[in-house]
């Protein structure tokens, strides 16, 4: 049943929708994000345990308390969670959606692109995402070529300002890549087509990085130098900066441990090139990504700093993907390896409830660390622990509210909670649908969606043209 | 003195264009007189029966009580109004020879067609065309084939400006005159143009790659300025920086003396375009616009105008019975867009409008927009006045006052948005010019300014053969001022098509986001549209390359044939 509220806010919805129009002073001010109160829920905190009959506040878009019979404060939206579960929102470490570009594969470095520069705020997958109990996502660059793009960290508040989506102080990130979609061997070359790519093997991936790293030292000691002659007193007045490399800057940050790596991987071979390189470098892997063989090399992932991010089960689609197992994931739980399931797709994204589900069916994880696997673990691997990824005093209220446990497979989304505001509700959904098929038809009848009728007689002469309108 | 009869005026007017340059000038008048006409100055009063003296291509006189002067021929302005000649705000009039004629089908199923010529590259560039910010519109005016169309629309001055890739090359503001082609520049250089689309085959390839490559560049130019700036203090003790023709061009740009002007329609297009103008503190516009009216508060905030296109979309073809329904951001589109010059005004970002190349619907298109909101003494100024301003030129052209370019559009009867107020002729530089009648039909879609060859818009049923298993999606592409966008939904997932493409040999390649099984990633498509179908190579990273080909979902004829 709608509310007034909703029904008003319904009808607002609607006005925005034919008049296209925002109200600037939606725009502009700070937003107020008001308080609301869940009752009576079962209460999945992931770190603190899971909680019968509790209530969970939620104010200034953080949690405030959670407790049994909290009184609701003045102004606060009530939702009755009785039979619900509440559960943190579930973060997706390895996504391509809300975004209008994936790859920048020209060339075998592209650390200067950057995804925030292509994120597309009102993406339908953000919306199905949101429907799936989904609340942030770490947008990677694809996996074309040994290193990619700039990543970005997302909270799913879809149709919001990109700069509302992406919240403070979350760590950078960047993309690499190993393996065959880098040597692109699962592509023909087209006979007279441009040439492959370099790299076209393994050994040539470990090169790239070397070399990349090693221009990177070089650059670096450029600006060191530079830095270190403008200290001097007096400073020299005719010393020119050196030329900034948007390539090496981020790989600079990565040396210095303030851009974290998300490398694609299956292979333990590639994977263990990759950390023994870092360490030669004098970086840490933040995660391995997919990482399909990690379970033969789990105590060296755990001996590097590195943490895992795996498909539930998902194998043998290329030659490099035979050797996975679906005990991948509980393999590197049980050796202590930070382990996330990520969807890398729209439409896994929809249900990785169900995907971390299977890990206590294959390999025997225990619910608690099923569930971490989608969150808290996640939020440690984009650098956000301290903020999200579990239901704790103080914390971003990112939140779902299930009708059911969500390893259920019939687990539904009700709401699902970004920063304290509401982003997906289902009933709205439902309601939204009617506005939108009334909308339809309404426009379906404005002139500019009808075909028009042709100027004068179709076949008749077009009136001749005139050297000036004069003489007529 | 003998006043001309009208037959004997468009014979001279004849004979002046069909003759050589030479020989016009000898017998063409150098002093003409249109009297007894209503005159809307823009700049001043509307003038409800007065004279206007041209001499030597500059209005010399103007007003109520104005006299003729003897050697002057003289024109009966009675029944006609006359307005400052309107104004193109971006175009690429005079930069490549015309499309090919596609006849009635317009977006239908013909296709193919030469491809598209593309301005040259400036020789000994160190960048690949389309990253060369130092072409120049001016030195390539080749072609004078579509004024025609814009005189028709009463058009006698526009901003014209190379369109393809990401730098486009530098626009130039001309007058559309029959003489040589670098006279008819009024500023040679007026703005450098950006477009968002990648350079193909090579970096950047994608929307991101564009970016980063703009953005290299940008500080590449501010590092060769410091080191000129060094190098020039102090020329033995310095390296000498080596001269870099794109460098230089950048130069106006980033010390903010030249504007630029970011080709941009979708709300995020368009904030991209502005988040880079902040951090590089350029002077920036948007041309194109479509979703401006999302971005009011900030264009106006940041005092960017925008050169809005009155090519406003609308449905031209009926949809088959059995076609997917069109997105409802489609059709809200078609209804929101001749209300977003109001909108604009209201909120109060400046703008001027261009006809987004389709100049057979431009005085129309005016009109919808007056019809929705837009007061005519705005539509007018957006298209004369507004627009000198905005290019510099408001000393010499945009008004009718004495001393500026005889640069005329005049309107059989007393207003231009009424419904049948015609453009009766144009005037460029004191003379005269041919005026065609409007196209025929409005649903026959001319093709746009740019580069991208149409024959692609509207709706396909696309087969994709993937992995050994076959995927069904619709892929629907709209045309917006030339420039083809849109989405795809089916087997493969809903995303939006980015970057699309045509290349030099005619190939059209897009990317855009698809989910299978493996997961979510982008795809490049890379086809052809031949005989009316629309194949080529589908390749995803990691993937085997695949196939696809399309056939178009709605029915190709226009109701005009089905009638």
């Amino acid at each position: 049943m709608l509310t007034t509220k909703f029904r008003a806010s319904l009808a607002v919805a609607a006005l925005a929708l034919t008049t296209g129009f925002m109200p600037a002073a939606a725009q502009q001010a700070p937003r107020r994000v008001p308080s609301m109160l869940i009752k009576n829920a079962t209460v999945i905190t992931v770190t603190k345990g899971t909680l019968q009959n509790t209530d969970v506040l939620l104010e200034n878009g953080k949690i405030a308390r959670i407790a049994q019979n909290i009184a609701a404060p003045a102004g606060a939206e009530v939702y009755d969670g009785t039979g619900k579960f509440v559960m943190p929102g579930i973060i997706d470490p390895h996504s391509h959606g809300m975004s209008d570009a994936t790859n920048e594969g020209t060339l075998s470095v592209t650390s200067m692109v950057r995804i925030t520069d292509v994120l597309n705020p009102t993406a339908v997958n953000g919306h199905r995402s949101l429907a799936g109990g989904v609340t942030m996502i770490n947008i990677l660059h694809g996996s074309a070529n040994t290193i990619g793009g700039q990543s970005a960290t997302l909270k799913l508040k879809v149709g919001r300002p990109i700069g509302e989506m992406l919240p403070a102080g979350a760590p950078a990130g960047i993309k690499f890549a190993l393996g065959e979609n880098v040597t692109r061997k699962s592509q023909n070359a087209v006979p007279g087509g441009p040439p492959r790519r370099y790299p076209a093997t393994r050994m040539g991936q470990a090169e790239v990085l070397r070399d990349a790293f090693t221009r990177t030292r070089a650059y670096k000691a450029d600006w060191d130098e530079y830095r270190a002659r403008m200290a001097a007193r007096p400073a020299p007045t005719t010393l020119v900066a050196p030329r900034r490399d948007l390539e090496l800057e981020p790989l600079v940050e990565v040396l210095d441990g303030k851009r974290f790596v998300h490398a694609h991987g299956y292979r333990a071979d590639e994977m263990v090139m990759l950390l023994e390189l870092a360490k030669e470098f004098g970086f840490t892997v933040r995660t391995l990504q997919h990482a399909l063989e990690a379970y033969k090399i789990a105590p060296e992932i755990l001996a590097a700093g590195a943490s895992v991010s795996v498909f539930a089960d998902s194998w043998s689609y290329k030659l490099e993907a035979f050797d996975a197992i679906p005990f991948n994931a509980a393999i590197t739980v049980h050796t202590g390896v930070r382990t996330t399931i990520n969807s890398d797709s729209d439409e896994r994204i929809r249900r990785l409830n169900i995907d971390a589900a299977e890990l206590m069916r294959y390999g025997g994880l225990t619910e608690q660390e099923a569930l971490e696997t989608i969150t808290i673990n996640g939020a440690w691997q984009l650098g956000m622990e301290q903020r999200t990824g579990s239901l704790e005093v103080g914390k971003d209220a990112d939140i779902g509210i299930w009708t059911a446990h969500p390893f259920s497979v019939y687990a539904r989304v009700e709401r699902t909670i970004v920063d304290g505001e509401t982003f997906f509700d289902r009933q709205q959904d439902a309601a939204n649908r009617a506005v939108r098929a009334a909308e339809r038809a309404e426009l379906e009848k404005a002139e500019p969606n009808t075909v028009p009728s042709p100027r004068g007689a179709p076949s008749g002469p077009s009136r001749p043209a005139a050297p000036t309108g004069e003489n007529r | 003195m003998p006043l001309l009869s009208r037959a004997t005026l468009a014979l001279t007017v004849a004979v002046a264009i069909a003759a050589p340059p030479l020989a016009a000038q000898r017998v063409t008048p150098n002093a003409y007189a249109i009297t007894n006409a209503r005159i809307v100055p823009v700049a001043g009063p509307a003038i409800d029966k007065g004279t206007l003296v041209i001499r030597d291509g500059i209005i010399v006189a103007v007003g109520a009580t104005v006299t003729a002067p003897a050697d002057a021929r003289l024109v009966d302005g009675a029944g006609l109004t006359i307005y400052p000649g309107l104004i193109d705000a971006y175009s690429t009039l005079g930069l490549r020879a015309a499309p090919p004629s596609g006849g009635g089908g317009g977006g239908g199923g013909g296709g193919g067609g030469a491809p598209p010529a593309r301005p040259a590259g400036a020789p000994n560039s160190r960048q690949p065309i389309g990253l060369q910010p130092e072409v120049r519109a001016i030195d390539q005016l080749v072609d004078r084939s579509d004024f025609t169309a814009a005189h028709g629309a009463g058009i006698t001055t526009a901003l014209t400006a190379p369109q393809g890739r990401v730098y486009e090359g530098q626009s130039a503001l001309i007058t559309l005159r029959s003489d040589d082609f670098a006279a008819m520049a009024v500023r040679p250089t007026v703005a450098l143009h950006i477009g968002f689309q990648g350079i193909g085959g090579a970096y950047p390839g994608s929307l991101m790659g564009v970016f980063a490559a703009l953005r290299q560049s940008l500080i590449d130019a501010q590092h060769y300025r410091e080191e000129m700036v060094a190098y020039t203090k102090a020329p033995r003790s310095a390296k000498r920086p080596e001269y870099d023709p794109s460098l230089e061009a950048l130069q106006p740009v980033i010390a903010g003396t030249m504007p630029v002007v970011f080709r941009a329609n979708t709300q995020r297009e368009i904030e991209r375009a502005l988040d880079l103008a902040k951090e590089f503190k350029l002077k920036a516009m948007i041309g194109g616009g479509l979703e401006s009216y999302l971005v009011a508060d900030r264009l106006k905030a940041e005092n960017v105008p925008v050169l809005l296109s009155a090519n406003f979309p609308r449905r031209t073809v009926a949809p088959a019975a059995d076609a997917e329904p069109e997105a409802l951001r489609v059709l809200r589109e078609r209804v929101q867009a001749p209300k977003t010059p109001g909108q604009l005004k209201a909120a109060g970002v400046r703008f001027v409008l261009q006809a987004g190349g389709n100049h057979a619907d431009f005085v129309a298109n005016l009109r919808r927009a007056v019809a929705s909101g837009l007061s005519a003494d705005d539509a007018l100024r957006a298209t004369t006045l507004g627009s000198a301003e905005l290019f510099g030129v408001a000393d010499r052209l945009g008004s009718i006052e004495v001393g500026k370019i005889a640069n005329l559009t005049v309107v059989k009867g007393t207003d231009l948005f009424a419904a049948d107020a015609r453009v009766s002729s144009v005037w460029v530089h004191g003379r005269p010019q041919t005026v065609a009648a409007p196209a025929a039909v409005t649903a026959a879609r001319p093709a746009g300014p740019a580069g991208q060859r149409p024959g692609l818009e509207g709706t396909w049923q696309m087969q994709v053969q993937l992995e050994g298993s076959e995927r069904i999606v619709t892929l629907a592409l709209r045309d917006r001022d030339g420039w083809l966008s849109g989405t795809i939904e089916g087997d493969l997932g809903a995303s939006d098509v980015v970057n699309l493409v045509v290349e030099e040999s005619g190939e059209i390649a897009f990317s855009t986001t698809v989910t299978t099984k493996e997961g979510t990633d982008e795809a490049w498509f890379r086809g052809r549209l031949a005989n009316g179908v629309f194949s080529g190579t589908i390749s995803i990273t990691g993937q085997a390359r695949g196939l696809f080909a399309g056939l178009r979902q709605q029915a190709s004829s226009t109701n005009r044939e089905d009638r």
